[in-house]
């Protein structure tokens, strides 16, 4: 590659680097300083944030609603993977008309609005707790469940499986396995970076999910960090500093996972064809 | 005649296996997105506030045509999903293919950063966004500075430059987002295949063109397909940063929904009706989008 | 099969784990059925704001402890419009599990819960007196004949004012003291030219001034049937819209789009003045270097609409009682705190700077005190006076829908189309989309 386009390349790369990370440096500045700073858009970092910091441990439980947030989150997303592959790999490895149709009704579930079927979910789930209150209203389990199988997510492994090689699959059933053994010896080691980049959209819409822990969840105890911080922020004066500090804490753990996540992006492809 | 007899139940076996594999989130989707789906479009031939609705047939449906709102909030719904998107696939696809070049340094450091965005809260963005495009903020300050422009623009408070903002905003949040869909695919292609282009004399460009956007056919429709989705659902963007303002201009239909069914009184009934508006539109996009990338579904 | 065995079984601990919580939870929370007396009952509080509304629930807790030890009162704090939604989810859910016992709605909101959930809520007309309260506070909290909301805070208006910056510009605070929108503008206009500040923030998205001109003018954007859009014909509103336009020609207003804006704005000292209602003052005094340097003065009248007085009302909300198991409890706890208590309003005053609509509340000590950050003023007094004179209007069910349209239609209006067909315009609007 020749050096001017080499040059541009990390040029380009740099500022969209810039642009990209310049609000959240924003964001970890402000932790630092008092509400009056944050509110006239002070850059330069302050010296508070260890008062913002103890503000918020005292104001309100976030470590309880960061366990919370942990619980839902990961749980969601394992189940959510594991649930969905197996979909996505059954749609596009055992093709027929009939799952074909039913595919194309699954993504319809995808298009409608999720304040249209808010409520209507929230009736079916103030039935379920008459009947099995541990996964009804005001419970973890209740925020997990209806969000565990997404169209989105089926769709996602489906596509990627049509880059799978499927001579994989047919050396896997020479060397004698069944067919749910390929799916666990050959398809999911191969697919690698594509649960890796499931797991961490999985983790991160489920650990930013806001409307739905909203209207389940009831008890201070239950709640998830996204609320917290939701009703930090409508208070008549709102400390911004303390707020930009929860924020901050709630992000670490999704760009925690990415970090973790992100080197699989670069594993090649394992166990070729021989 | 045994062999005819294996024949068909493999068949058959496989059939089995198909369904079985797909059976459980089959199952939980008809459950927990179904069946409220079906209860909303019942709610869409009702009208009134909150449980006083009743029976209206296709009233609100002949409404959607003479409510200027929605018609706004469709209007700017468009304007974002017809340049938004385009840009922020091409921009994805684009920096994703110069991460994947194995002599690049600073991988990690470069995808870390351009995928911050998506996971940067919606609050903390949302703020920050208003004062960088305040009035008085900075990114007017630095056009100014570089006499790019000489007067402020308001970039909140204009109908047009509020739009803008907006679409900026989606394309900061979103492109790494994209970004990490194509690199994970990007793995998948193996590297003996542009060596062979290499060697039969392809460019960059070419191989761009004709080895990694047909085998990223897949990803791509995927993309474009969440991306169309998301941008007619739009709600975060527009309801934190603009507030739908000024005055309608940057309306979604999605804070329109939310509107009609939290802000003003509860007319549940109409909201749902706006719901699969929206459902209708997104079908036909859809389908169009599979039709054109000739998909066999 | 192992690794599936495994990842399932730890899901499966995990959602246990989740359901762990619940069994505390759910003794904490919801509703107990209705004991004999003397056993111990609880009931639950949503509300928004820590430090003023739930910090107002909070003293009355500690009051009424002391009359009924045997109560047991849970206080979940959630942002306002989080509340809309679970309280609609909630009442349209079919259970009661959701709900809580009182909660806290804004006046302008309140007659489209009472309307779009009849028998949700508990009438209140034994447990306490309409008439011991502000006038302009019962219209919003009765329904059908029936008393349903505790009045709460007063949104009492007034307009805070920097004396510093008016005496750069050659008035005094008696200059401002009954004052009309016109002669405002004028001193704005000193203002801006001797101190280069504007006098005061707008967000377009906010009409929150021109609600409280038409409210001291006694109409709304309705009229009294509460769901007859009033906007074509409507004097007082064609009045504040000119006015408006006015002050924003005037090159005296700064423009912001969000809260922090909007308190950063006086924070920083920017502007000269804050039209709005008394709830923003512990804001203005978060900025401890200001003492001294503000007063508060009546609220300007419309030019051209006789019946404007000096006294306006932006927001303030009232405590409901849902109709779940627990009302009576929740019902006898109002009546002997918000409902009653003279000496409890001026634990609220002292405390938080919160200003309650009882009548009788208004001859207490704490309502007499003088403010060293305003220069001595006795605010709270002033604000109480002002509060009997404020009209009382039907803010109706459509508020925030009408508003909305008005709000395109401002937009137009300042970009020059004409007055009257800007008016007609929503007009027509607001009566197709208000059924």
């Amino acid at each position: 590659m020749s050096n001017i386009k080499k040059v541009g390349m990390y040029v380009f790369l740099s500022v969209c680097a810039f642009i990209s990370i310049f609000p959240f440096l924003w964001m970890l500045t402000s932790s630092t300083n008092v509400s009056a700073d944050v509110t006239k858009g002070r850059i330069l970092p302050g010296s508070h944030l260890f008062e913002n910091i103890k503000n918020l441990f005292e104001s309100v439980d976030i470590s309880n609603a960061l366990l919370n947030s942990a619980k839902v989150s990961i749980s969601t997303t394992l189940l959510s993977l594991l649930i969905a592959s197996l979909a996505g790999f059954g749609f596009e490895i055992y093709r027929s008309k009939a799952r074909d149709a039913v595919f194309s009704i699954l993504l319809l579930s995808m298009m409608i609005p999720f304040a249209a079927i808010m409520i209507p979910l929230f009736q079916m789930f103030g039935k379920i707790s008459n009947v099995v209150p541990f996964v009804g209203i005001d419970t973890l389990s209740g925020v997990v469940l209806p969000t565990v199988v997404t169209a989105f997510l089926i769709f996602f492994f489906r596509q990627n499986a049509k880059m799978f090689p499927k001579d994989l699959l047919e050396a896997g059933r020479i060397d004698g396995l069944t067919e749910i053994g390929l799916f666990f010896k050959v398809f999911m080691p191969t697919m690698k970076t594509t649960y890796a980049a499931a797991g961490i959209i999985t983790f991160m819409s489920s650990w930013n999910n806001y409307l739905w822990p909203l209207i389940v969840l009831q008890s201070p105890e239950n709640q998830t960090v996204p609320l917290l911080i939701s009703t930090l922020g409508s208070a008549y004066s709102p400390d911004y500093g303390m707020i930009m500090t929860a924020i901050v804490i709630s992000t670490i753990p999704t760009a925690l996972v990415f970090f973790f996540m992100q080197k699989h992006f670069v594993a090649g492809m394992t166990g070729s064809v021989k | 005649m045994s062999t005819a007899k294996k024949g068909m139940s493999i068949e058959r076996k496989s059939n089995l296996t198909g369904w079985l594999f797909v059976s459980l989130a089959v199952i939980m989707i008809f459950v927990f997105y179904f069946y409220p789906m079906f209860q909303a479009l019942l709610l869409s031939f009702k009208s009134g506030t909150g449980m006083n609705l009743q029976f209206t047939g296709i009233d609100n449906y002949k409404r959607l045509f003479s409510d200027i709102t929605f018609i706004t909030a469709l209007k700017n719904t468009f304007i974002y999903l017809i340049i938004q998107v385009p840009i922020m696939i091409i921009l994805a696809l684009f920096i994703s293919v110069l991460l994947n070049n194995s002599q690049l340094k600073l991988k990690g450091f470069f995808r870390t950063a351009i995928f911050l965005p998506a996971v940067t809260s919606l609050v903390a963005y949302s703020v920050i966004f208003k004062y960088l495009f305040a009035t008085d903020g900075l990114v007017n300050k630095l056009l100014m500075n570089i006499h790019l422009i000489q007067t402020p623009i308001a970039w909140i408070t204009d109908p047009f430059w509020a739009k803008v903002t907006i679409i900026i905003a989606i394309t900061w949040r979103w492109t790494g987002y994209n970004m990490i869909f194509y690199l994970s695919s990007l793995q998948n292609i193996d590297n003996s295949i542009y060596e062979a282009a290499r060697i039969d004399g392809a460019s960059a460009t070419r191989q761009f063109f004709g080895i990694t956007i047909p085998l990223l056919k897949p990803i791509i429709l995927f993309t474009s397909i969440t991306s169309t989705i998301g941008t007619l659902q739009l709600f975060d963007e527009v309801v934190n940063i603009t507030k739908g303002g000024p005055g309608n201009s940057t309306l979604s239909i999605s804070q329109y929904i939310y509107n009609l069914s939290f802000k003003y009184s509860s007319d549940f009934g109409y909201a749902a009706t706006v719901s699969y508006s929206i459902v209708v539109i997104i079908i036909i996009l859809a389908f169009l989008q599979f039709k054109l990338a000739g998909d066999d579904k | 099969m192992k690794k599936f065995l495994t990842v399932l079984l730890a899901s499966f601990m995990l959602l246990t784990a989740c359901s762990n919580n619940t069994n505390t939870a759910n003794e904490g929370s919801g509703n107990t059925a209705a004991p004999e007396a003397g056993k111990k009952q609880e009931i639950t509080v949503w509300a928004w704001d820590k430090v003023f509304n739930i910090g107002a629930m909070e003293r009355a807790k500690t009051v009424y402890a002391e009359k009924n030890a045997d109560l047991t009162v849970n206080l979940v704090e959630n942002a306002q419009a989080d509340i809309i939604q679970k309280l609609n989810a909630g009442l349209n859910s079919g259970t009661t599990k959701s709900l809580p016992n009182i909660v806290l709605i804004e006046d302008y909101r309140a007659q489209s819960f009472l309307q779009a959930y009849p028998d949700a809520f508990f009438a209140l007309d034994e447990y306490i007196n309409a008439s011991d309260f502000a006038d302009y506070k019962v219209g919003p909290t009765s329904y059908d004949g029936k008393q349903y909301g505790v009045p709460f805070d007063s949104g009492v208006a007034g307009l805070y004012v920097r004396t510093d910056y008016l005496q750069e510009a050659g008035y005094s605070v008696d200059d401002l003291q009954d004052i009309t929108w016109d002669q405002y503008i004028e001193i704005a206009k000193a203002i801006k030219e001797k101190t280069g500040k504007d006098m005061l923030t707008q967000d377009p998205n906010d009409l929150g001034l021109i609600r409280m001109m038409i409210q001291s003018a006694g109409s709304w954007y309705l009229k009294e049937d509460g769901t007859t859009p009033n906007l074509a014909d409507n004097a007082a509103l064609a009045d504040a819209l000119e006015t408006y336009k006015r002050l924003m020609d005037a090159g005296v207003v700064k423009v912001v789009s969000d809260w922090s804006q909007f308190v950063g704005a006086f924070n920083s000292g920017e502007v000269a003045s804050v039209p709005t209602g008394n709830w923003i003052t512990a804001s203005i005094k978060a900025e401890a270097e200001q003492s001294g340097k503000w007063a508060i003065v009546p609220f300007p009248t419309l030019p051209n609409t006789p019946s404007s007085v000096h006294a306006s009302n932006l927001g303030g909300s009232s405590w409901y009682v849902l109709n779940v198991d627990g009302k009576e409890a929740a019902g006898e706890f109002l009546k002997e705190t918000f409902g009653s208590n003279a000496d409890f309003y001026q634990t609220l005053v002292t405390d938080i700077g919160a200003i309650g609509t009882l009548k009788a509340a208004a001859s207490g000590e704490a309502y007499s005190a003088a403010d060293e950050f305003f220069g001595g003023q006795k605010t709270i007094s002033d604000f109480a006076a002002w509060t009997e004179q404020i009209p009382n209007v039907n803010y109706g069910m459509h508020t925030y829908a009408i508003e909305d349209i008005l709000v395109v239609e401002v937009q137009n209006y300042m970009n020059g189309t004409d007055l009257q067909t800007v008016l007609s315009n929503a007009q027509t609007q607001a009566e197709t989309q208000i059924r």
